[in-house]
C-alpha cells in the first residue's frame, strides 16, 4: 500500500517531508560527524592506560570523558544545521509554508537529535568493545541518559545558532564553548583530581552534569543519574525555549553580518 | 483575492508601511513598483504571513494569511535554496509541504520543469546551478502547488533574458488560470509584457493605482530632433506643436525626428519625484 492510498494526517506528511530532507542535508555533509567519531576513539585508546592507573573507574572515565567532550563538539552539527537556514534564507520560506511551527521544529530537530544519539551510541559500543569499559548494567538507564544529554546539546546548539550574528561567531562559540564546557566539566582531567577551587568552578559547566550522568548511567547508578539528568533537562529546556522563540518568530530585520 | 487595507508597520524608527492599501482580484497581475525602501518587501512579507501589521488588515481569499498559507505561493527577492539539495528535491519538499501527493506531485514537477526550462537540471544540486537556473528553481517552488495568490518579489533581478521570458510566460499562464499575482519589479517593461495593472508604492503606501493606460494618460511624451549641428528634445503632451517649434528653432540639416510616447519609466519617475516634493 503506497502512502498515497493511506489516510495519513497532513501534519505527519509535512513533518515527515521536513525530516526526510533535513536528514538528506545531514547525510550530504557527513565530515563533522565522522571527525567527531574518529577523534574520540583515538583519544579513548590513548588515555585509557593513564586513567586506569589514576582512577578506580579509569576505563569508564576514558570513554565517557571523550564521549562528553566530542558530543559537545557535535553541538556544532546542531548549530550549523539551523544556522544554514538563516544563511541560505530558507527558514522564512518554510515559515511561510503550510507547515505549522511544531512541524518545522520537529522536522529540524529530530534528524540532528538522532545524529547526536548515533554518535554517543557508537562511542559507547567502541568503548565497551575496544577500550575495555564494563558493559553498562542498565541499557535503559544509559539510553535515557544519552537522550537527556542529546536534548541538552540540542537546546544549547539551537540557541547558539539563533543568537549569533555571523558564521565566525558560531565557530568561536562552538569551538571555544565546547573546549570550556568539556574541560571544566572533567572530560580531560577528572573532577576528583582537580584542585578544590577548580572543583568549585565545575558546577557552572553543563559538561559536569552530562559527564556525571553518563558515568552513573554506565555504572547502573540510578540515583546518581537522576540528579544531573534534571539539571541537563533544565538546561535543554531553557536554551530550547529561547531557540524556539527565535525560530518561530523569525529574525525580523536583524540580519547576519 | 487579496485585500490589504491601511497597513502600518514600524521597525524601531523606520516607518516601513504607512497606510498601505492594495486590492488584487483573481486572475489579475498587479505590478508593484517603487523605489528601494518603499515598503514592497515588507508588504510581501505581511501577505506571506511572516509579519503581522501594527495596524490594518490583510485578507487572502477572505481570511488572514497565516490561516490560508496553502493558497499562497512566494518567490522571495533573494535566492533561498538548500545548496546540497537537487532541483527535484526542492520541488518535492515544497510540493509535499503544500499537500501534494505522489502522482499529482510528479505530474506538477514534470509540467513545471518543462515550462521553466529546468528539465535537464532536475537532478542537479542547487549550489551547482547558474544564477538564472536558481531563479527559475525558486520560482518553480512557489508555483508547484498552483497557488491562488502568487507573490513574486523581484523574481527576475539579475536574471538572463531566457530566465526572464520563461518566468513571465508561466506567470501569465497562471494568471490566465485564475491566480492573483503581485509582482514587484524595477523592470517596468516586464509589466507591459505581463499586461499588468500597476500600483506605485512610495514611503510605505500606494500612491497611484490603475491600468498602465490610465496612469500614463496626461503624462508628457518626448520629441527629439537631431540635426547636423545639435540634438533638440522637449517633453510634451502635444507632440505636433512641439515638433513644429523644435523644427523652427533648429539649425543645420535635420537628420532624424523621434516621437516617444510616455512609458512606465516616465510614470515611475513623475510619481516618485512628485511624492518626494
Amino acid at each position: 500500500m503506497s502512502i498515497d492510498t493511506l489516510r495519513v494526517p497532513e501534519p505527519l506528511i509535512r513533518a515527515g517531508a521536513l525530516i526526510k530532507y533535513n536528514s538528506l542535508l545531514r547525510l550530504r555533509d557527513p565530515s563533522q560527524l565522522i571527525s567527531y567519531l574518529v577523534a574520540p576513539m583515538v583519544f579513548m585508546v590513548m588515555f585509557q592506560p593513564l586513567y586506569t592507573k589514576a582512577l578506580s573507574y579509569g576505563s569508564i572515565q576514558a570513554v565517557t570523558g571523550q564521549l562528553m567532550m566530542f558530543s559537545v563538539f557535535a553541538m556544532s552539527i546542531v548549530a550549523n544545521s539551523i544556522f544554514v537556514e538563516r544563511e541560505w534564507l530558507t527558514w522564512d520560506r518554510l515559515r511561510a509554508s503550510r507547515a505549522a511551527r511544531a512541524e518545522l521544529l520537529i522536522g529540524k530537530a529530530l534528524p540532528v537529535f538522532v545524529v547526536l544519539l548515533i554518535q554517543q551510541a557508537v562511542l559507547i559500543v567502541f568503548g565497551w568493545a575496544v577500550v575495555g569499559m564494563p558493559f553498562p548494567k542498565s541499557l535503559w538507564l544509559l539510553t535515557f541518559a544519552m537522550c537527556v544529554w542529546g536534548f541538552a546539546l540540542l537546546g544549547m546548539g539551537a540557541m547558539l545558532a539563533t543568537i549569533v550574528r555571523s558564521r565566525g561567531d558560531l565557530f568561536v562559540a562552538c569551538d571555544v564553548g565546547a573546549l570550556l564546557i568539556s574541560s571544566i566539566g572533567g572530560a580531560i582531567l577528572p573532577v576528583d583530581l582537580m584542585p578544590s577551587w577548580a572543583q568549585a568552578v565545575t558546577k557552572f559547566s553543563p559538561g559536569t552534569y552530562g559527564l556525571s550522568m553518563l558515568r552513573s548511567a554506565v555504572q547502573g547508578d540510578f540515583a546518581g543519574t537522576w540528579q544531573p539528568a534534571l539539571i541537563c533537562l533544565a538546561i535543554g529546556l531553557v536554551c530550547g525555549t529561547v531557540a524556539t522563540f527565535r525560530l518561530a518568530h523569525g529574525w525580523g530585520r536583524s540580519h547576519l553580518v | 483575492m487579496l485585500e490589504a487595507v491601511d497597513l502600518t508597520k514600524k521597525y524601531d524608527e523606520v516607518q516601513a508601511l504607512a497606510g498601505f492599501s492594495l486590492t488584487v482580484a483573481a486572475g489579475e497581475i498587479c505590478g508593484l513598483v517603487g523605489h528601494n525602501g518603499a515598503g514592497k518587501t515588507t508588504f510581501v512579507d505581511m501577505v506571506s504571513g511572516l509579519l503581522r501589521p501594527d495596524t490594518g488588515t490583510v485578507l487572502v481569499d477572505g481570511v488572514p494569511p497565516h490561516e490560508t498559507r496553502g493558497a499562497i505561493g512566494i518567490s522571495p527577492q533573494h535566492i533561498a535554496l538548500y545548496r546540497p539539495l537537487t532541483v527535484r528535491e526542492h520541488l518535492e519538499l515544497y510540493g509535499r509541504l503544500s499537500g501534494l501527493r505522489r502522482k499529482a506531485l510528479k505530474s506538477e514537477i514534470e509540467e513545471l520543469a518543462t515550462a521553466m526550462q529546468l528539465t535537464g537540471f532536475l537532478e542537479r544540486r542547487a549550489g551547482l546551478l547558474s544564477g538564472g537556473q536558481q531563479r527559475r528553481t525558486q520560482a518553480a517552488t512557489a508555483l508547484i502547488h498552483r497557488p491562488k495568490l502568487l507573490l513574486m518579489d523581484e523574481p527576475t533581478a539579475g536574471a538572463d533574458p531566457e530566465t526572464r521570458q520563461a518566468l513571465l510566460d508561466v506567470v501569465k499562464q497562471r494568471a490566465g488560470e485564475g491566480a492573483a499575482v503581485v509582482y514587484t519589479t524595477h523592470y517596468l517593461t516586464e509589466l507591459a509584457d505581463l499586461k499588468a495593472s500597476i500600483a506605485v508604492a512610495s514611503h510605505g503606501k500606494v500612491i497611484a493605482r490603475g491600468s498602465s493606460a490610465e496612469l500614463l494618460d496626461g503624462l508628457p511624451g518626448e520629441v527629439r530632433v537631431r540635426t547636423t549641428d545639435h540634438e533638440y528634445h522637449r517633453a510634451t503632451t502635444d507632440p505636433t506643436a512641439a515638433l513644429l517649434e523644435l523644427l523652427a528653432e533648429s539649425r543645420g540639416t535635420v537628420e532624424s525626428v523621434e516621437l516617444r510616447n510616455p512609458d512606465l519609466d516616465d510614470l515611475y519617475r513623475s510619481l516618485a519625484v512628485s511624492d518626494v516634493h
